[in-house]
């Protein structure tokens, strides 16, 4: 038996995102395989793969649940331990939203940079490859000294503008200066305008004063952002654009942390609609919150497994939304 | 101290003060909180830099953020440029998971230590680890610190006419803790042991051999799948390190081995054996037992009378003539199972861990054991080796998680061997659950005597009469001391005798 043939792939999901990992595994068209996670009475999480993963190319699909990031983390890592020592041959840890992806630098003395900490830690755990989607910052995957792919919403996001409104009345807007990026790429693919709103935050989930800098009258404002997470900054700017003269305006983010009141927050804004991926597990936000729509971004992962994989390029997915 | 800083986690800001006190200083300043989507943040708000760091964090009910807040404290001082930065970890969490215990299991305490070393700590001081070639795992030196001449000393100050108590273990894998304290203080030592009574699939017999035969089993399960036909051999097997374990069976072992092979026809007359006649697969160990106790009545050996037999039913001890939950349960379909067939258990998906092999370490797979004890459907033996009649009792282990062995272990010791009082005696009171209320709700048991290395909440504290929490501090705040000196650590591990 040649050394390739006992070789396929294995998605293993961890409990934070069951759903995630069936759609996904329902574009691959395998069977998520079987495992035990559970806790002890001492709240320790243990884990058991059910099936062989010897020598197979193991996927483990986990996001991290609101509130529970560490609770996620740490299984995860369990996870990846687990498959390590069962003699997998590679692990790829599929981590839609990057845990601690927001403290990435050193911005008071002494403050903690944890997203390298955690990316050390898939890597003493035994993380070969990982698949993220939409990283706060693309610096991150320079904290790995294992290949990082970088998967982005943005073409399902455009798609999803090309389908529900006309572009030439859509102006794309960034909610603060340092998402201006993003917004001018989805601004150049469609050929419409861009506004920014320059802000100041004076401390972390707190929203200060806002400026807008462009037009935005008698147009669809679409703010473009990577996490929703209070909405503080996203209804804030919603205000400001509607005071502006925006006719509509509406949010499209990547990863719907909604943590705190946000949906409330959100119910109580001028906001019309905030369209959010599904790397974060909603729960029961969609039914709370009649302003939410989800994108499925499982056939861009599924896809991004199937050529990590085959080893055939990923490349092809930073431009086109597999159908 | 010079050039020292010692932080707290969130967990175990008291055991950080009275450590801090013990050293004459302050504890240093952090801001620990968390972000509205659940990360941890940690400001450092004091500088470290080149300073000796010392972090110290327990377990709490949320284990897996206080671990991350610890590696983000960790990482933060490394950032900020401290020369050394010590974990005193005085409960090492996930230290039960120290092994492969099911196929494809994690090894998780491997992880975690290489997790610290990852996040930058230079030296780790911990308390009575779970298995102590944990310190293995770490490239960093780990100072594992016991609480034993603690506890000895409390013991001596405190338990009336000390001297006549038995030290006893409530598991065959926490044995060689047991003997450790009972030689400090030269006491005797007894064992309390677990088996499934009627149990005849596969994983049971497994599980009770295991238990029973200590670390030294072959965790092959064709070895163990033995036919009821090949007994006569498996039960000379099984039995050799069963006598080790206590010195009361010594001298029966040798002329026991060869009437063995005569066992099978007087079994069934045994007024431990009720209705069915079947050899059912896990009584290689009822059988041995019953029959070092026919030895006994044949022999009119005196030392063989130290092994007690009792009935364990949803975890508690019951009288002989308790009608058996599952003489109606127990179905034929599990007879039916073909043995040479369940050689190949390894291959089948089973959802309970133990039953896929590992190793017999009994201690570590005492939460496991806690589940069975609950299971209404089982019926299990329980042994008591040790004569502990009209004696003070002394139940140790290294931590107190789950109450269901603890209490079986005590009712036994009371109900079958007449023991006079029973103290609990742990270093980790870690008390999940209702666990504290439960012994405390126990007759049999008269106190409960942990240290403050797991942080046990005030209002538990309050409401429990029977529970004693010795202070750890001291011992910790001298192993810090001596660290930052160079000092030797050996002294902290001697009994001293005042």
């Amino acid at each position: 038996m040649s050394a390739e043939m006992a070789n396929e792939i294995k998605l293993i999901s961890g409990r934070s995102h069951p759903d995630l990992c069936e759609k996904i595994a329902k574009r691959l068209g395998i069977q998520v395989a079987r495992t035990i996670s559970l806790n002890y009475s001492n709240q320790e999480t243990s884990f058991t793969v059910g099936e062989s993963v010897r020598d197979e190319d193991v996927f483990i699909v986990q996001s991290t649940a609101t509130g529970d990031v560490n609770e996620g983390l740490m299984e995860l890592l369990i996870m990846i331990s687990a498959c390590r020592t069962a003699s997998a041959r590679r692990i790829t840890a599929v981590i839609p939203n990057f845990p601690y992806a927001r403290q990435d630098k050193k911005d008071k003395s002494r403050a903690p940079i944890s997203a390298r900490l955690v990316a050390n830690m898939l890597q003493t755990a035994g993380a070969n490859h990982i698949v993220t989607v939409d990283l706060h910052a693309s610096q991150i995957q320079g904290f790995f000294s294992v290949p990082v792919d970088n998967l982005y919403a943005e073409p399902s996001f455009l798609r999803y503008i090309r389908e529900n409104f006309n572009p030439e009345d859509c102006v794309i807007v960034s909610p603060d200066a340092g998402g201006a990026k993003r917004a001018t790429s989805i601004a150049d693919h469609l050929n419409t305008a861009f506004a920014l709103i320059h802000k100041e935050r004076p401390r972390p989930n707190v929203v200060g004063r806002m400026v807008l800098v462009g037009n935005v009258v008698d147009k669809v404002a679409i703010l473009v952002d990577d996490m929703a997470d209070t909405c503080g900054t996203l209804v804030k700017a919603a205000a400001v654009l509607k005071e502006n003269g925006a006719k509509a305006v509406l949010a499209l983010v990547t990863h719907g942390i909604l943590s705190g009141n946000a949906i409330e927050t959100l119910n109580g804004s001028v906001l019309e609609a905030l369209v959010v991926t599904n790397t974060v597990p909603l729960g029961d936000k969609v039914e709370r919150c009649p302003k939410l729509r989800v994108i499925d971004i499982s056939p861009t992962i599924a896809e991004a497994i199937r050529r990590t994989h085959n080893g055939e390029s990923v490349s092809y997915l930073f431009t086109h939304a597999p159908v | 101290m010079r050039g020292t800083l010692i932080f707290a986690g969130s967990s175990c800001p008291e055991l950080t003060d009275k450590i801090c006190q013990n050293l004459g200083m302050a504890r240093a300043d952090a801001e620990l909180t968390q972000f509205s989507n659940g990360e941890t943040s940690v400001r450092i708000l004091t500088s470290v830099r080149e300073k000796d760091v010392f972090v110290v964090q327990s377990g709490s009910p949320k284990i897996n953020d206080t671990i991350m807040e610890l590696l983000i404290m960790i990482s933060a001082c490394k950032g900020g440029s401290a020369n050394k930065i010590t974990a005193v970890l005085p409960y090492f969490p996930y230290s039960r998971q120290s092994k492969k215990k099911s196929h494809r299991g994690a090894i998780t305490a491997r992880m975690l230590a290489n997790l610290l070393d990852v996040a930058g700590v230079k030296h780790v001081v911990t308390v009575d680890l779970h298995a102590s070639q944990m310190q293995g795992f770490f490239r960093c030196p780990v100072d594992n610190l016991h609480a034993e001449p603690l506890i000895a000393r409390w013991i001596r100050r405190n338990v009336p006419r000390w001297q006549e108590a038995v030290v006893v273990s409530k598991n065959a894998g926490g044995t060689k803790r047991v003997t450790s304290l009972a030689d400090a203080l030269k006491l005797n030592f007894g064992m309390v042991t677990t088996d499934k009574r009627r149990g005849n699939n596969m994983s049971a017999s497994m599980t009770a051999s295991m238990i029973f035969d200590g670390p030294a089993r072959n965790p092959n399960p064709d070895a163990a799948a033995s036919q009821a036909r090949a007994i006569d051999t498996s039960e000379t097997e099984d039995g050799t390190p069963a006598t080790d374990a206590s010195d009361a069976r010594g001298d029966a072992s040798a002329p026991g081995s060869p009437r063995v092979n005569g066992n099978g026809t007087h079994s069934s007359e045994s007024p431990f054996r009720r209705s069915d006649t079947t050899l059912s697969q896990s009584s290689a160990i009822d059988e041995i037992d019953e029959d070092y106790e026919a030895d006994g009545l044949e022999y009119n050996d005196q030392r063989a009378h130290e092994v007690t037999h009792g009935r364990l039913v949803q975890g508690h001890v019951v009288p002989d003539d308790f009608p058996s939950p599952s003489v109606s349960a127990v179905e034929p379909s599990v007879h039916d199972e073909d043995p040479m067939m369940l050689s190949h258990a390894s291959s089948f998906f089973s959802p309970q861990p133990h039953a896929l092999g590992g190793s017999g370490d009994a201690g570590a797979s005492s939460d496991e054991e806690d589940d069975i004890l609950k299971d209404p459907k089982v019926e299990r033996t329980i042994t008591l080796v040790g004569d502990v009649k009209g004696r003070t009792v002394l139940i140790v282990d290294d931590m107190i998680d789950k109450p269901g062995s603890w209490i079986a272990a005590a009712e036994t010791v009371v109900k079958r061997g007449r023991a006079k009082k029973v103290y609990c005696i742990a270093t980790h009171g870690v008390f999940g659950g209702d666990c504290l209320e439960q012994m405390e709700a126990c007759d049999c048991i008269d106190a409960i005597v942990v240290t403050n290395s797991y942080p046990i909440p005030e209002h538990k504290l309050r409401n429990s009469t029977k529970l004693v929490v010795l202070d750890l501090s001291f011992l910790l705040a001298e192993a810090i001391r001596r660290n930052h000196y160079g000092e030797s650590m050996s002294p902290l591990f001697q009994h001293l005798m005042d």
